[in-house]
């Protein structure tokens, strides 16, 4: 995926009502009314989130159906998750070396002591 | 101990935070000390750290660069000390070196705020790195090897926790 792209997921994501409606929609399509009902908030604002995730690409809405229900578009969302994992292996690997530095030092210090 | 976690405190601001088993005087060492820093600061596998030049004190300077096993690529961060109270705090600013990766993450040094804090033998790590603007923090996370990327990982963990 283009860095563009990942860079407008994360954004779309950052935002907790956007993350609710895509759990949500990992079970299964939903019409902006379903939505409306299940998060409690205007349907002006549950159709700008929407279009949020769509633009991102998170989401895709059918055109021929009368109610465009919402569908996720998992592999937009794998990339993501791809992604951050990757990055957090990154730090993880560099922390869990430390972890080893660090238990090396404690028993370094530990004879010196009785020494 | 529980992986590093990682937020957005705010739209320029990156904050990971890890807890180690050790007192803080010793995780402060692996911190400053250029032969231990160099032994698990190295990056993902496939990467080695050939420069790890560090003067950590106040007005002091550092460089660090990574290289690519694979390619001989590399890339590093710079910068200047500005702030150090033993085994507990370092502030220092950090310009990241594209090296010949040829991506940018924009001219303007970024904050790094690195906190130690010891509890019962167990150190809390805190690091902020904070941008000099949105557009930079921005692009330090589509530049996918850097300081500043570990951090939206978190946004997945959300994702997961909630459904």
């Amino acid at each position: 995926m283009h860095m563009t792209q990942l860079d407008q997921a994360f954004a779309a994501l950052a935002d907790p009502t956007r993350r609710g409606i895509v759990v949500h929609l990992a079970r299964g399509e939903a019409s902006v009314s379903e939505l409306v009902g299940r998060f409690s908030l205007t349907q002006p604002t549950i159709s700008s989130h929407l279009k949020v995730l769509e633009s991102a690409g998170l989401i895709s809405r059918r055109k021929e159906a009368q109610l465009r229900p919402c569908k996720l578009v998992p592999e937009r969302l794998k990339a993501v998750t791809d992604w951050l994992e990757q990055v957090q292996e990154i730090w993880e690997g560099n922390y869990k070396r430390l972890d080893v530095l660090l238990a090396e030092l404690k028993r370094h210090e530990k004879q010196e002591r009785k020494k | 101990m529980k992986p590093a976690e990682a937020s957005l405190p705010s739209d320029t601001e990156v904050l990971v935070k890890r807890s180690f088993a050790a007192p803080a005087k010793l995780v402060w060492r692996a911190y400053m000390e250029p032969d231990l820093m160099r032994r698990w600061c190295s990056g993902q596998p496939g990467w080695s750290m050939p420069v790890c030049e560090m003067d950590m004190r106040v007005g002091g300077r550092y460089r660090w660069r990574w290289r690519s096993d694979e390619n001989g690529q590399e890339f590093g961060f710079m910068g200047e000390v500005l702030e150090v109270v033993l085994h507990a705090r370092i502030v220092h600013t950090q310009i990241f070196d594209p090296g010949d990766l040829g991506v940018s993450m924009g001219g303007e040094p970024s904050i790094v705020t690195v906190t130690f804090q010891e509890a019962g033998g167990i150190t809390n790590v805190a690091t902020s790195i904070k941008y000099a603007s949105k557009a930079d923090r921005d692009a330090a996370f589509s530049t996918g090897m850097t300081d500043g990327m570990e951090t939206s990982y978190k946004l997945l963990d959300d994702v997961l926790a909630e459904g």
